[in-house]
C-alpha cells in the first residue's frame, strides 16, 4: 500500500527489502523457510498419491507389472536424463546468479526453459502412444477405430505417431488389430505375467482373487486392475506435467528479471527459491519413473 | 544468510558437474538394474534397490543442489520431518492392508 | 511501561491514528496487507458462515422436535446436516481462531510489524473467499448431500447432488489454510522481536505454531483426496470404486489422515486462548509453561497417528484397530495435561470472573466432558455399540462448540478491546457466557442418552420414545442461538457507542497489550525489546491490578 509505506522509506536503500521486514538477512530467512514449507507441503501433496500406488501395486503387483510394461522406458528414461540437465542448468543459474553475471544466468535460465519444454514434448508423444494404443483409463478418450479404418489408414498419408495400428509392443501378448469403435481402455496384450506367476507359484492366493472368477483367468477383471495402473500413472504424471508448466511460468518471470539484470550478489533469493521449486520437481520425477516404468520390468524375458 | 554473502560459492562448477554425473549414473543404473530379475535373491529386491537409488538421487540434488547442506538446522529439519510424516502415512495405511489379508487377524 | 495512570478513563482518549483510520477506501481494505486489517475480514466472512451453518442446525433440531420426518423430506434432512458440517468445519472453524484472533495477534505478540509474508496472508483471504462463493454456488444450486466426509462411493457414483462445486470449494479452501499455516511458522520464527526467546511466547503462539503444522502437513492429503475423487466422479474411473477393484477404505484412510489432525487445528488455538485467558484472569504466571507448549506440540504429532479410530467399523484390518485404539488413549495424555496445568494455574489465583473468564471456565468443563467421551468412542469395543449414534454427534460437539467455539468468543471478548478500541458491555457479556453454556448443555447433553440408547445421526425420524430427551435438545439449541446472537448485537454497538478502552484495560504484561488500542498499521512505535518472561505479573510491571480497577471504578475481584 502507498500509504504504508511513507513511514517506513528509510528501510528501501536495500534493494527489494519489504516493509515488515528490519534488514535482508530475516527477509531472506524467512522467504527460504517460507519457500521449504510449500516444499513439505507438496511433498504431502503427492505423498496422497504415492499410497495410493502403494496400496495398489502391493495388492494386484501382476497387473501393475503388466501396465509397467507397456510404457516405454526409453522416452521415460530420456525423460529423465533432460530433467536432470535441467536441474543442472537450474543450479548453475542460482549460481551465476549469485556471481552477479547476468548473461550467464539468461543463458542458463533459457536452457532450463528449453529443457523443462523438451520434457512436456517427450510427455506429449507418451501420452499421444497411449491415446492410440487405447491405454487412456477413461471411456470414449482413445482413439475410436473399426477394423476397417485399420487397412484405410495404412495406405492414407499419417503422422508417424498415428501409424502404429497394432495394439502389441514390448515384445509380448498376441498382434492384434487396434480396434476400438467407441473409444474405450482396452488391454488387448495379454496377461503372460499372470501366466507365468502362475506357473511359477508365485501369484498369491490373494493376488488370484482378483484375476479369477469361477476358478478361471477373467480377461475383463484382470483389464480393470491395469486400468488402475493407468489411472495411477496418468494423474501422477499429469500433476506432475503441471508443475513443470507453473514451473515454466516461474522460469518466465525469472528470465524477465534476470534480463533486467535484477539479480546480484546481494539479491538473489528469487532465484533460489525458484530454483528450490525446479529441483523439487525434478525430484518427483525421479520416483516417478523407476516405480511406474521400470518396476515389474524383469518379469519379461 | 545475510552473513553468507560472501561465502555463498558453494562447491563451484566442478562440483555442481560431479553431482549432475552421479544423476545420470544414478539413472542408467536404475535402468539397467530393473531387467535384471533380483526379485529370485528375494522378493522385492528390484523395488528395494531402484527406490535406494532414488533416494540417493534426491539426497544428492537435496543437499548440494538445493544447497541443504549449507543451510539452517530448520530446512534440515523440515526435509525430515516431511519424509517421516509421508512415511507415517505409509506405515498406519499400510498396516491396515497387510493385515487384512485373509488368515492374519481376521476370522 | 503501564501503570494504572493509563487505565483511568477520566485520561483516556481515542487514538487519532490507528490501522482503521488508515485508509477508508474499499480498495484501502481489498487490497491491504496489514494482517490486522485482514484478520478484520476474516472475522466478517466466517461470522456470515457460522449464521448460515447455524440456520442449517436450526432446521436440523425444528425437524428432530418430532419423530416423524415432517418439516423436512429425508432427502432434504440429509442436505441440511451435509451443509451444516461442510459449512461449520471448512468455514469456521478451520479458519475460527487462526484466521482472525491468529493473523491479529501473532505480530502484536511477538512485537512484529507484520506477518513474514504478507500478501500471501491477502491471497490466503482471496482463496477463502473464492472457496466460500464456490461453495455457497453449489448450496444454491440444490445443494449436497454426502455427509461433511464425502464417502466414496456414494459421493462418487450414487450421489446426483453438488459434489464437484462443494469439494472444489474445499479443495481451494485447502490451500488457503496451507498458506496461512505457512506463514504463522515463518512469522513466529524469524519477527520475534529482540529479547522475545522461544520460551517467552505467549502459549498462545505456541498453539499456533502447533495448528500450523497441522495445517502444513495435513491439509494437502485431503486436497489430493478431494481431487482423486472430483476424478473418479466425472471421468467414471477410479481408485476408490470397489465394483472395478478399487478400495472406499483407501479414501477414508487419506481423507482422516488429514480430518483427524483437522480436529486439532479446529481445538488447538482454542487451548492457546484458554491459555491466555485463564493466566491472565487469574493474574497468575501460568502453571507449568513448558508443559503447555510442548503438549500443543505433542497433540500436533501424535494425531497424525490416531485417524483409524474413526474406522473400526469400516472394514479396516482389527489389528489396525487395536494400533489406532491404542495410539488414541495416547494422545489424551497431552490434553490432559493440559486442563490440570490451568486448573493449577488457577488455584490460589486472584481470579476475576470477567466475560472472557467466564467462557474459558465453562471450556475447562465442557472441554472435559468431550474429552472423556472420546476415550469412549477411542475404545475399540465400546465403539462398536456407539458408532454411529447420537453419543459421536454429541462427543464432537462438546469439543468443537464446546471446545472450539466457546475458545473462540472468550478470544474475541478478551482482545475486543485490542481490536477495536471499544469496551463492550460487561453486563450483557456475562448474560450472553452463561446463556451459551446453559444452551449448550441443554441441547448437548441429552444427545448423550440419546445415543446410548442407540439413538442413530443423520436420520430425519427416530422412534417415539426418543422424543423427550430431543425437544429437551431443541430447547437448548434455541436457548444457545440466542446466546450466539446477542455478542454480535453488543459487539457491534459498542464499537459505535462504547467507551474507549485504553491500551491496557486488563492491565496485563503481554506485548500485544503495550501497543496502542487499536493499534496503529505497523503496530509497534519503536521497535520493542523483551525483557520479561511470560505472564509475568509484578510491581515492576507497573500492573498493579487492584489499584487499576479501582481507578476504573470497577469492582475488585478476587
Amino acid at each position: 500500500m502507498s500509504t504504508h509505506a511513507d513511514a517506513h522509506d528509510h528501510h528501501h536503500h536495500e534493494p527489494g527489502l519489504q516493509h515488515q521486514f528490519e534488514n535482508m538477512g530475516q527477509q531472506e530467512e524467512s522467504v527460504s523457510i517460507g519457500m521449504w514449507m510449500f516444499l513439505v507441503q507438496e511433498i504431502m501433496f503427492f505423498g496422497g498419491l504415492f499410497t495410493a500406488y502403494m496400496v495398489y501395486r502391493w495388492r494386484y503387483p501382476m497387473a501393475f507389472a503388466e501396465g509397467s510394461n507397456h510404457l516405454d522406458a526409453f522416452w521415460g528414461g530420456l525423460n529423465t536424463v533432460v530433467l536432470i540437465v535441467s536441474s543442472l542448468t537450474m543450479a548453475l543459474t542460482v549460481y551465476y546468479a549469485q556471481k552477479g553475471m547476468r548473461n550467464m544466468q539468461v543463458l542458463m535460465i533459457v536452457l532450463t526453459m528449453l529443457f523443462g519444454t523438451v520434457f512436456l514434448g517427450v510427455k506429449v508423444v507418451e501420452y499421444t502412444d497411449k491415446y492410440n494404443s487405447g491405454l487412456i483409463p477413461v471411456a470414449g478418450w482413445n482413439k475410436k477405430s473399426t477394423g476397417a479404418e485399420v487397412a484405410e489408414k495404412a495406405q492414407a498419408f499419417a503422422f508417424p505417431w498415428e501409424i502404429k495400428t497394432e495394439a502389441a509392443d514390448a515384445g509380448h501378448g498376441e498382434k492384434k488389430p487396434y480396434i476400438n469403435p467407441r473409444g474405450d481402455f482396452q488391454w488387448n496384450y495379454g496377461h503372460k505375467l499372470v501366466e507365468q506367476a502362475e506357473k511359477g507359484g508365485y501369484l498369491t492366493a490373494d493376488e488370484k482373487i482378483h484375476y479369477y472368477s469361477d476358478g478361471r483367468f477373467d480377461p475383463f477383471k484382470f483389464q480393470e486392475k491395469v486400468r488402475m495402473f493407468y489411472f495411477i500413472y496418468f494423474v501422477m504424471t499429469g500433476l506432475h506435467a503441471l508443475h513443470m508448466i507453473v514451473g515454466l511460468g516461474i522460469m518466465a518471470w525469472l528470465l524477465w528479471k534476470a534480463w533486467l539484470g535484477t539479480f546480484s550478489a546481494l539479491y538473489y533469493s528469487p532465484v533460489e527459491m525458484s530454483g528450490l521449486y525446479w529441483h523439487f520437481v525434478d525430484i518427483v520425477w525421479i520416483f516417478l519413473f523407476p516405480l511406474l516404468y521400470l518396476l515389474g520390468r524383469h518379469f519379461i524375458h | 544468510m545475510a552473513e553468507n554473502h560472501t561465502d555463498h560459492e558453494h562447491i563451484g562448477i566442478p562440483g555442481y558437474l560431479a553431482v549432475f554425473a552421479i544423476l545420470i549414473v544414478g539413472t542408467w543404473i536404475t535402468y539397467v538394474v530393473a531387467f535384471w530379475d533380483l526379485d529370485s535373491i528375494f522378493p522385492g529386491a528390484n523395488t528395494l534397490l531402484a527406490l535406494a537409488i532414488a533416494f540417493t538421487k534426491m539426497t544428492v540434488v537435496m543437499l548440494y543442489f538445493m544447497h541443504v547442506r549449507w543451510s539452517k538446522e530448520l530446512i534440515w529439519l523440515s526435509a525430515v520431518a516431511s519424509f517421516f510424516w509421508l512415511l507415517i502415512m505409509f506405515a498406519f495405511t499400510m498396516q491396515d492392508y497387510f493385515t487384512r489379508v485373509s488368515g492374519v487377524f481376521s476370522a | 511501561m503501564q501503570n494504572a495512570d493509563a487505565f483511568n478513563p477520566s485520561l483516556m482518549r481515542e487514538p487519532k491514528d490507528s490501522y482503521l483510520t488508515n485508509g477508508y477506501s474499499i480498495k484501502s481494505w481489498l487490497l491491504t496487507k496489514d494482517h490486522k486489517r485482514i484478520a478484520l475480514m476474516y472475522l466478517i466472512s466466517i461470522s456470515v458462515f457460522f449464521f448460515m451453518g447455524g440456520l442449517y442446525a436450526a432446521a436440523i433440531r425444528l425437524e428432530l422436535l418430532t419423530p416423524g420426518s415432517d418439516l423436512l423430506q429425508s432427502a432434504t434432512y440429509n442436505k441440511a446436516f451435509t451443509q451444516h458440517g461442510i459449512l461449520m468445519i471448512f468455514f469456521f472453524l478451520i479458519p475460527s481462531i487462526p484466521a482472525t484472533l491468529g493473523n491479529f495477534l501473532l505480530p502484536l505478540m511477538i512485537g512484529a510489524k507484520d506477518l513474514a509474508l504478507p500478501r500471501i496472508n491477502l491471497l490466503s483471504l482471496y482463496l477463502y473467499w473464492i472457496g466460500g462463493i464456490l461453495t455457497l454456488y453449489a448450496l444454491m444450486q440444490g445443494g449436497v448431500d454426502t455427509g461433511w466426509t464425502f464417502y466414496t462411493p456414494y459421493s462418487t457414483t450414487f450421489s446426483n447432488s453438488y459434489v464437484m462445486a462443494v469439494g472444489l470449494g474445499i479443495f481451494i479452501n485447502g490451500f488457503s489454510s496451507i498458506l496461512t499455516g505457512l506463514n504463522f511458522i515463518v512469522t513466529i520464527h524469524t519477527m520475534r522481536a529482540p529479547g522475545m526467546t522461544w520460551f517467552r511466547l505467549p502459549l498462545f503462539v505456541w498453539a499456533h505454531y502447533a495448528t500450523s503444522l497441522v495445517m502444513i502437513l495435513g491439509t494437502p492429503v485431503v486436497a489430493i483426496t478431494i481431487l482423486l475423487l472430483a476424478i473418479e466422479r466425472v471421468v467414471r474411473v477410479g481408485i476408490f470404486d470397489p465394483a472395478i477393484g478399487g478400495d472406499p477404505i483407501l479414501f477414508q484412510h487419506l481423507f482422516w489422515f488429514y480430518s483427524h489432525p483437522a480436529v486439532y487445528i479446529m481445538i488447538l488455538p482454542g487451548m492457546g486462548v484458554i491459555s491466555e485467558v485463564i493466566s491472565n484472569f487469574s493474574r497468575k504466571k501460568i502453571f507449568g509453561y513448558e508443559f503447555i507448549a510442548f503438549s500443543s506440540i505433542a497433540i500436533a504429532v501424535f494425531g497424525f497417528l490416531v485417524w483409524g479410530h474413526h474406522m473400526f467399523v469400516s472394514g479396516q484390518s482389527i489389528y489396525a484397530g487395536l494400533v489406532f485404539s491404542f495410539l488414541t488413549m495416547v494422545v489424551a495424555v497431552p490434553s490432559a495435561i493440559k486442563v490440570f496445568n490451568w486448573t493449577a494455574t488457577m488455584y490460589k489465583g486472584s481470579i476475576s470472573y470477567d466475560t472472557p473468564m467466564l467462557y474459558a471456565i465453562g471450556f475447562l468443563g465442557l472441554f472435559l466432558v468431550g474429552g472423556l467421551t472420546g476415550l469412549f468412542l477411542g475404545s475399540v469395543g465400546l465403539t462398536v455399540h456407539l458408532t454411529d449414534t447420537y453419543f459421536v454427534v454429541a462427543h464432537f460437539h462438546y469439543v468443537m462448540v464446546g471446545g472450539q467455539v466457546i475458545a473462540y468468543l472468550a478470544g474475541i471478548h478478551y482482545w475486543w478491546p485490542k481490536m477495536t478500541g471499544k469496551m463492550y458491555s460487561e453486563f450483557w457479556g456475562k448474560v450472553s457466557a452463561m446463556l451459551v453454556f446453559v444452551g449448550f448443555n441443554l441441547t448437548f447433553f441429552p444427545q448423550f442418552i440419546l445415543g446410548y440408547q442407540g439413538m442413530p445421526r443423520r436420520y430425519a425420524s427416530y422412534p417415539a420414545e426418543f422424543q423427550v430427551l430431543n425437544v429437551f435438545s431443541t430447547a437448548g439449541a434455541s436457548v444457545l442461538g440466542v446466546g450466539l446472537v446477542m455478542p454480535v448485537v453488543y459487539l457491534t454497538h459498542s464499537i459505535f457507542a462504547g467507551k474507549p478502552a485504553g491500551d491496557n484495560p486488563w492491565m496485563l504484561p503481554g506485548l500485544e497489550w503495550r501497543c496502542q488500542s487499536p493499534p496503529t498499521t505497523f503496530n509497534f512505535e519503536e521497535q520493542p525489546v523483551v525483557t520479561w518472561e511470560a505472564y509475568e505479573f509484578g510491581e515492576e510491571n507497573g500492573l498493579d491490578i487492584e489499584e487499576a480497577r479501582r481507578s476504573a471504578g470497577r469492582p475488585v475481584t478476587v
